[in-house]
């Protein structure tokens, strides 16, 4: 059995990659930081706040994601959405995370023939 | 007295460039407090609360670092290899380089082989640490600054012709041809050396009168053995020409050596006359431990020598 500690990179690895993918779709609709991490959580994507606020900035540098401060409600908050690029961008890798599924059906299906 | 979040803000920003400071803190205190009013309506007292998520939050400092992308090590993977490279390289010969020369300058010029080894050793010291300090402060600026070295690329044909690994190493060839340097540094040392500072007088522990011959044989035996450690380093592992040549120098050390030991013309007379325990007999003590320590020496370095090359050659 191996051990927890190899699992878990594994793991990590597997995932890292997917939190972009799942931040660019859930900011189709509005929102702050601490909104979407609860949103990605419940959703079954994990992530830590000290990963999750910085990745939001650096996607906005990128121009993935435009930010809006709202001060309507009781304290100002920095609401980020998709952008056009970011829909682009995420068009093509949730295209790639297809072929990644698919290609690993067809070697599981390849192998057990 | 500011609170627990206002503390971890500051320490936070205060590794943010200047210009993203403002809008970094709006943002991140909106983001703790979020967090901090999810749990206290959860039942959770304030002050507990703060504490987990500031926690959770983790060190301000690596906060810091991932917001601004700035990089958490002095030396990435982008550059490891040709700052180790380097690095090698220039350890292998400049500090010994400098050492050499300054401990001939010292003795030469300077006028005090007593101090020649001393102040070599001391500059070739401060040389490796010179170097190793730079090289290292270059690299890790070229990884801070994002700088391309346009090195070329790796390709098949820097691949060493040799696939056996090395019997004979640097390292071992360097420390030997240090061994070596030192032994003949300490015939002309122990000569000016005062050895007795009492009343001032200068006494040689071997005997002077060997100058006229057997000390400078002596150091053309050692600094050819200098030479053979080069060719044995070249050759990278014994080959038997190289076993018959180190036997022959050992024994062209060895046997002076032994005889003048056992003829009692090794040490200096004036030594043993200055020293009652050397008089009485201590003379002879030392020079048959000293004969048999160099017979063993010697016998366990041939016998060496022929079983690697038998190794080698298998």
């Amino acid at each position: 059995m191996v051990s927890d500690e190899v699992l878990r990179t594994h793991l990590q690895e597997l995932r890292r990659g997917t939190v972009v993918v799942a931040s660019l779709v859930a900011l189709r609709q509005p929102d702050y930081g601490y909104a979407l991490l609860q949103r990605l959580a419940a959703h079954g994507f994990p992530v830590d706040a000290n990963t999750l606020y910085p990745l939001l900035r650096r996607l906005e540098e990128q121009g993935l994601l435009t930010s809006e401060w709202n001060t309507e409600e009781s304290r100002p908050r920095k609401f980020y959405r998709t952008s056009d690029d970011g829909e682009a961008v995420l068009g093509r890798l949730l295209d790639d995370l297809t072929a990644v599924q698919m290609s690993v059906t067809q070697l599981i299906e390849g192998v057990g023939r | 007295m500011s609170s627990l979040t206002d503390r971890y803000l500051a320490a936070t920003l205060r590794a943010v460039p200047q210009q993203r400071r403002a809008e970094l803190a709006d943002e991140l205190r909106a983001s703790i407090e979020d967090m901090i009013e999810d749990r206290t309506a959860g039942g959770q007292g304030r002050g507990a609360a703060e504490r987990e998520v500031l926690t959770e939050l983790g060190n301000p400092e690596q906060l810091a670092a991932r917001y601004t992308d700035r990089r958490l090590q002095l030396i990435g993977p982008r550059y490891f290899l040709v700052w180790w490279r380097v690095l090698r390289t220039l350890l292998t010969f400049i500090p010994a380089i400098v050492g050499v020369v300054t401990g001939v300058v010292k003795a030469t010029v300077g006028g005090e082989p007593g101090a020649a080894i001393g102040a070599g050793v001391a500059s070739g010291l401060q040389t490796a640490v010179q170097i190793a300090f730079w090289v290292t402060l270059c690299f890790a600026v070229l990884e801070r600054t994002n700088t391309s070295l346009n090195l070329p690329e790796w390709t098949v044909d820097q691949l060493p012709e040799e696939t056996r690994e090395r019997q004979i190493t640097l390292v071992d060839s360097c420390a030997s041809i240090v061994f070596l340097l030192v032994a003949v540094a300490f015939l002309p040392w122990q000569h000016f050396q005062p050895w007795l500072s009492g009343d001032g007088s200068r006494l040689p522990m071997i005997d002077p009168a060997l100058w006229s011959f057997w000390l400078p044989a002596l150091i053309v035996v050692l600094v050819a053995s200098m030479g053979l450690e080069i060719a044995k380093y070249r050759a990278g592992r014994w080959t038997w020409p190289l076993v018959a040549a180190n036997a022959v120098l050992n024994l062209a050390f060895a046997a002076p050596l032994v005889w003048l030991l056992l003829t009692d013309r090794l040490l200096n007379p004036a030594l043993i006359e200055r020293f009652a325990w050397l008089r009485e007999g201590g003379a002879e003590d030392v020079a048959q431990v000293a004969v048999v320590v160099t017979a063993v020496v010697v016998v366990w370095d041939v016998i060496d020598s022929a079983v690697k090359a038998r190794k080698a050659a298998a």
